[in-house]
């Protein structure tokens, strides 16, 4: 954008810009705090933002390193914080796949499909959903041991469980995506099917690559929000090894004790995969996939 | 290769019935052009064929083999959707390979096809871009490219030229007609363009309001139209309705009374009707005659607009005695200006009578 600005205005583009930096300063300075309090010795909430002595001893934690203690001997971290991690994307990268299976299908069924009942199944899912999933977590409990009773694999205390109980969380993305389908026109995929494609294909050859973005988009948000989910999570996950690491973390906060250092430490971490899915994904979000199918 | 029959085909939209009973035989290598104003059904009757909507009740036969309930695959038809409804996301080559990977050819086989079909539409230079990096008008060549690599016994167009410029229409109006007679394959095409009709088609159906009004080789439609609909929708500019009343009918002729009062001599066989009728005189532009001098049977009236396009002039003059306005399609000698007295002349041979059911009254030839 090049458009000549008045002078008069300029002051605008001034004020814009102050309240702009401010906003971007509102949003990175908890990160740093947590970057600071992490490389902090000691486990302090408050202290300056650059921290005076550099310490990795919660990052050596973290990381589970040995560290030598006050008497002299090697101590080896007490939790798997390493494992956490792996679990965290183990779980969100199957429940995030899985997801987005069952809401590409789904969405293609609301937006191309006539069914008797199409409108309120989408509202009653949608409402369903609205409901704090901390309602529903005496249910879930009671739902996943008895499914435990039967397949040992879905029961209590398993990644699968989570990744099932994640994977119906699907009504915003069926949503999301469904919105997007409506903006391609459908004869696209009708000349598909009159070119020889059954309906399936269609949708899979034509419709999805189309789709790419938003599917990306809802893999994205699938993903964090199986990074950064609590509830569920504590309620299912019961021994130690088994945590994801945002139930992991919360180990850190003893009622006695809490072990800022180290909880900042392990937050950062569970930051990265997010970020690295992030980086990765960003080459498949391009716009203007459909452009070029209609007269122009 | 394949003949389509129509019978009493319906088709209708949850209790809102669009087509209203379509009888009609299309034959094996025949051009037909759909035509009939927005909304008509056109499009419909299309999707019908190919299998996109469902038909109501009524029976469609493609080659003598009812196709109710074959999916569009099976059909063996190709379609140029009004939209072209490229794949955005595939090379052209792969626009056009699609339907044959999709049955099953080999490699070499599609390639060749492809290669094929690009060179009789002069695309085989973009067959590596994507849709998006094309022109209106190559998209368009793409589309039909997409359709006769099948090699399908029926094409079926829905307004493929609407969107392009003037010029290019012209260039791919030849083009498709050169294509037809290279093909020889059943063509069904809908347009509202009326020289696309006149010029492309074999035969012409006039639809209006999901029912066929006529059909019939163009000059047929263009002579004798069986109705004052068919009369105002082919043809353009449209001819010219003035109300009138019968005052003598005769084997040999009519003479009906303009609202001005001047009397005007028809080569109609009016005998059916009653003397003192209300009737419609219709008379197309390029057969009405405007003059500076009166005389016997000319009506008074004045130009009120004169659009001059170089090879003939059209004016806009006042319906005599009426509210309406009537078009002359005038020479460009001499011509008429904006505010000049007009009288207008009714060539007998060239007038059509409407009765009050709105049905053309018999000419006399
Ligand atoms: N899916 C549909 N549901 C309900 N009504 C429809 C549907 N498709 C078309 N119609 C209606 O059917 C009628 C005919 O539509 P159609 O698209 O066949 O018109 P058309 O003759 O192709 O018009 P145009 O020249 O503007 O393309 C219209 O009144 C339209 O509103
Ligand atoms: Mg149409």
């Amino acid at each position: 954008m090049a458009i000549v600005i008045d002078k008069s205005q300029r002051w605008r583009v001034v004020a814009a810009h102050v309240f702009m930096i401010g906003l971007c300063a509102l949003v990175i300075f908890p990160l740093l705090i947590v970057v600071a309090i992490s490389l902090r010795p000691g486990n302090f909430a408050t202290g300056s933002l650059i921290p005076e002595t550099i310490s990795l001893e919660h990052w050596r934690f973290a990381l589970g390193i040995p560290t030598p203690g006050p008497d002299g001997q090697m101590i080896t971290p007490d939790l798997p914080v390493l494992r956490w991690l792996w679990n965290s994307v183990k779980v969100a990268t199957a429940s995030a796949t899985v997801a987005l299976f069952l809401s590409t299908t789904a969405a293609y069924a609301f937006a191309r499909m006539r069914f008797v009942g199409k409108k309120s199944a989408l509202l009653g899912l949608t409402l369903m959903q609205m409901f704090p999933t901390i309602l529903a977590l005496i249910a879930i409990h009671a739902i996943f041991s008895r499914i435990g009773h039967a397949f040992p694999l879905l029961g209590i205390d398993s990644h699968w469980a989570l990744v099932l109980a994640y994977s119906g969380g699907i009504a915003l993305h069926v949503w999301t995506i469904k919105g997007f389908y409506e903006t391609i026109p459908v004869e696209i995929e009708e000349a598909a099917i009159v070119d020889g494609a059954t309906p399936w294909q269609a949708f899979w050859r034509v419709l999805l690559p189309m789709s790419l973005p938003i599917l990306v988009v809802v893999f994205l948000l699938a993903f964090i929000g199986a990074i950064i989910e609590y509830p569920q999570a504590s309620v299912l996950l019961r021994t130690q090894p088994n945590l994801t690491l945002a139930v992991g973390s919360k180990q850190f906060l003893y009622a006695q004790k809490y072990l800022w250092g180290d909880f900042a430490a392990a937050a950062i971490l569970s930051g990265l995969p997010i970020s690295a899915v992030f980086i990765l994904a960003q080459r498949w979000m391009i716009s203007g996939l459909t452009s070029g199918a209609n007269k122009g | 290769m394949a003949n389509l029959q129509f019978k009493a085909l319906r088709k209708s939209f949850g209790d809102m019935e669009i087509l209203h009973g379509v009888d009609l035989e299309i034959q094996d290598g025949e051009f037909i052009v759909f035509v009939g104003p927005s909304g008509c059904g056109k499009s419909t009757l299309l999707r019908c064929i190919a299998g996109l909507e469902e038909i109501t009740s009524g029976e469609l036969l493609i080659g003598g083999v009812p196709m109710n309930d074959i999916p569009p695959s099976k059909r063996g038809i190709a379609m140029v959707f009004q939209s072209y409804a490229l794949y955005p996301h595939m090379t052209v080559a792969e626009n056009m390979a699609f339907g044959l990977k999709l049955a099953g050819h080999s490699k070499v086989e599609v390639a060749d096809a492809v290669q094929k079909a690009a060179q009789i539409l002069q695309i085989e230079a973009l067959l590596d871009r994507r849709p998006k990096a094309l022109s209106g008008g190559q998209r368009q060549r793409v589309a039909i490219g997409r359709a006769i690599v099948r090699k399908p016994g029926v094409f079926l167009f829905d307004e493929p030229l609407s969107n392009l410029d003037a010029g290019l229409r012209v260039q791919m109006r030849v083009e498709l007609a050169r294509l037809h007679a290279d093909l020889r394959t059943t063509m069904v095409y809908v347009t509202h363009d009326q020289v696309e009709a006149m010029t492309l088609a074999n035969r012409i159906v006039v639809l209006n309001q999901g029912r066929i009004e006529q059909v019939g080789a163009p000059l047929e439609l263009y002579n004798a139209p069986i109705n004052r609909f068919v009369a105002g929708f082919m043809g353009s500019p449209k001819m010219n309705f003035l109300p009138c009343t019968l005052v003598a009918a005769a084997p040999t002729g009519a003479t009906v009374r303009l609202e001005d009062g001047t009397l005007v001599a028809v080569a109609v066989d009016a005998t059916g009707q009653a003397v003192g009728a209300a009737l419609i005189l219709g008379i197309r532009p390029e057969h009405l005659e405007a003059s500076r001098t009166g005389g016997e049977g000319r009506a008074r009236t004045a130009v009120r607009v004169a659009e001059h396009l170089g090879d003939t002039v059209f004016l806009y003059v006042d319906s005599p005695g009426g509210a309406g306005q009537l078009t002359v399609k005038a020479q460009p000698e001499d011509p008429l200006h904006m505010g000049d007295e007009a009288h207008l002349c009714f060539p007998a041979q060239r007038c059509y009578l409407f009765g009050a059911d709105d049905r053309t009254l018999p000419r006399i030839a």
